[in-house]
């Protein structure tokens, strides 16, 4: 469980998160949507422990990530953007890596990567170097690192950007099979398709802040709109920044 | 902690062996460093080496066969062809005649002694003809029954006290520069790619968001720059212990002899250089924002050690500098060269300073690394 209490940060001049709130539950997927500059990844690099709120907190599975990184980052895996490779390394080698820092013992991370490897359906690229990898098969070794050590948590940063229509509805099933075995999944996307299909529970996100929340189906309710894309239209007050 | 560090540490050493570039960059220090010195000292101890013949152009030598014979003995010969030199030395026709009278026989030495190039050649010259003016003399008054040593009223002795060992000082301290510099620029490219590199390509932000502390992660990149500094270090030893046996140094009356005794004490006072030498680069790459700014600020903190080491090279406030570190070390290791004792207090401090650094650096450098601005540039 991912939960997020009135988060603030600004950078510069701009509130990038203001009070900003929500939960994400296990055994359902979170997705946090908001147009472009919306506050999305901040506050995902906020829960990862990468950047200090101002004030507020997050806690992962009841654990302050400001207070005790450590535990706090041993239960997440994570998906970030931008995620850039080792490019000399391969995947096998790569996710094995991740695997170990994540703190597998050397046997176990092997097992594991070979299991990701061929879940992914990735066993034609796992012993080649990253080096000019195409973007879905960059996206997946980097997915595959995330879920590798089959973490309670996993926050992916706009997963489907660059995948092609197989890798997405792998990564789809990847999500939902995640999800099966209760694990806490939370997603950042302004794909609302992508959002609409997977999502149990929808964040929406403007300006730091969370505008409104609930299962699209509750979304497209309040607002009297057909689908999520009019909805959000209609929570965000705007058509700006909308890429579907 | 320990396991971490060792997945760390294999994953930069397995990343950084694949990055052919940076680590044939390496190499070609370490090799060609001591090839390189290797001709240069030939040319040096060549120069220090007997003068050639010197030719000039003798006018009328058939009136002084005597002075034109003598020199000869010494190397000074009437030549023709282009490595001539611009000198005339014109023998008097009346010089036969005044000679065998005993008076004053004129010799005229013609050249431009403004011209820098000729002006050694044409003291040499004239050194010559007052020795042979002193020769001739003695004789006379030595048939006159006069002893010619009344002549010399100051007998002026020069005792050359420079021993071999320290003919080849100046040698020694380039060699040994040589050998210290590998363990700052064998792996500096390595160093920048494994820090700055790792900023420029996003992939530290995910790095960071593992359950390791930044400390692990600056260890284990250090760790890893320096185990190539070594193999940099181990490679510019064997090289230069041939490259060095190759010298002429006899000319000299003195040799550079790296022996297997001096290349493991030089292992070992090297490391912690090693350690330092890449908490170093990796601290000043991580205050860059990309490759090439990285490679700018390491090149300029790189005089540092150079001038540490050149002062020691070329002697220069020995009594001070041989307690800093670096200097000291680089100091250590000519006196073991030269056979002398080891300057253990000043060597064992040193060492002490330089980790206290790696210490000192790394731990700023996981500082950093837990700054935002630093991450992301915010």
């Amino acid at each position: 469980m991912i939960s997020v209490n009135n988060l603030e940060k600004k950078i510069g001049s701009v509130k990038a998160m203001n009070n900003l709130s929500f939960t994400a539950q296990n055994g359902k997927i979170t997705g946090l949507l908001g147009p472009n500059g919306a506050g999305k990844t901040t506050c995902l690099r906020t829960v990862f422990g990468l950047l200090k709120a101002d004030s507020g907190n997050a806690e992962i599975d009841g654990i302050d990530v400001a207070k005790e990184p450590m535990a706090a980052k041993q239960k997440l895996g994570l998906f970030p953007d931008p995620c850039g490779l080792y490019e000399r390394l391969t995947p096998r080698e790569y996710i094995q890596f991740y695997a170990e820092l994540s703190g597998m013992e050397t046997d176990a991370a092997k097992a594991a990567t070979q299991d990701v490897l061929s879940k992914l359906k990735m066993d034609d690229i796992a012993d080649r170097r990253c080096q000019g990898f195409s973007q879905g098969q960059h996206m997946k070794t980097a997915l595959a690192q995330a879920i590798v050590h089959k973490p309670t948590n996993i926050i992916l940063d706009e997963p489907t950007r660059g995948l092609d229509v197989m890798s997405t509805r792998i990564l789809r099933e990847l999500l939902l099979m995640l999800k099966e075995q209760g694990h806490c999944v939370l997603f950042s996307s302004h794909v609302m398709q992508e959002v609409a299909a997977l999502c149990d529970h929808v964040v929406v996100m403007a300006k730091g802040q969370v505008v409104a929340e609930g299962s699209p189906a509750e979304l497209c309710e309040r607002t009297g709109k057909e689908s999520l894309e009019e909805a959000f239209i209609e929570l965000i007050g705007s058509d700006e920044g909308i890429a579907a | 902690m320990m396991k971490l560090l060792s997945v760390l540490f294999k994953k930069e050493v397995l990343d950084a062996s694949r990055d052919k570039r940076s680590v044939m960059a390496g190499l070609y220090y370490a090799i060609g460093t001591p090839i390189i010195m290797c001709l240069l000292f030939s040319v040096m101890l060549k120069q220090f080496a007997s003068a050639e013949d010197l030719k000039i152009t003798i006018k009328n030598p058939e009136q002084a066969p005597n002075l034109v014979q003598y020199l000869e003995s010494k190397e000074i010969v009437h030549g023709t062809g282009e490595d001539v030199k611009d000198i005339v030395l014109e023998i008097s026709d009346d010089f036969a005649v005044k000679m065998s009278e005993g008076r004053p026989a004129t010799v005229t030495v013609i050249a431009d002694k403004s011209n820098d190039k000729l002006r050694k050649s044409i003291s040499r010259l004239e050194r010559s003809l007052a020795r042979y003016n002193s020769e001739v003399a003695g004789l006379r008054l030595l048939a006159r029954g006069v002893d010619p040593t009344l002549m010399r009223a100051v007998d002026v002795q020069v005792h050359d006290q420079a021993t071999p060992d320290s003919k080849g000082g100046m040698f020694l301290g380039i060699a040994t520069l040589s050998i210290v510099l590998t363990l700052f620029y064998a792996a500096m490219n390595l160093a920048i790619d494994t820090s700055a590199g790792e900023r420029e390509r996003n992939s530290i932000a995910l790095l960071l968001s593992h359950p390791i502390s930044t400390l692990q992660i600056v260890l284990a990149k250090s760790g890893a720059i320096a185990t190539f500094s070594m193999l940099g270090l181990a490679l510019i030893l064997v090289v230069s212990k041939f490259a060095y046996g190759m010298v002429p140094w006899e000319q000299l009356g003195f040799s550079v002899n790296l022996s297997i005794e001096f290349m493991l004490f030089c292992f070992v006072i090297g490391l912690p250089i090693a350690l330092m030498s890449a908490s170093l680069q990796v601290f000043v790459s991580f205050m860059a924002k990309s490759f090439k700014e990285a490679q700018t600020y390491v090149t300029m903190v790189l005089f540092v050690p150079m001038g540490l080491s050149m002062v020691t090279t070329y002697d220069i406030a020995t009594d001070v500098v041989q307690w800093l570190p670096i200097a000291a070390q680089q100091y250590a290791m000519i006196e073991f060269i030269k056979g002398n004792d080891i300057p253990v207090a000043q060597l064992a401090l040193s060492t002490l300073v330089t980790l206290g650094l790696f210490g000192v650096l790394s731990y700023l450098s996981s500082r950093m690394l837990k700054s935002e601005k630093v991450v992301f540039g915010l």
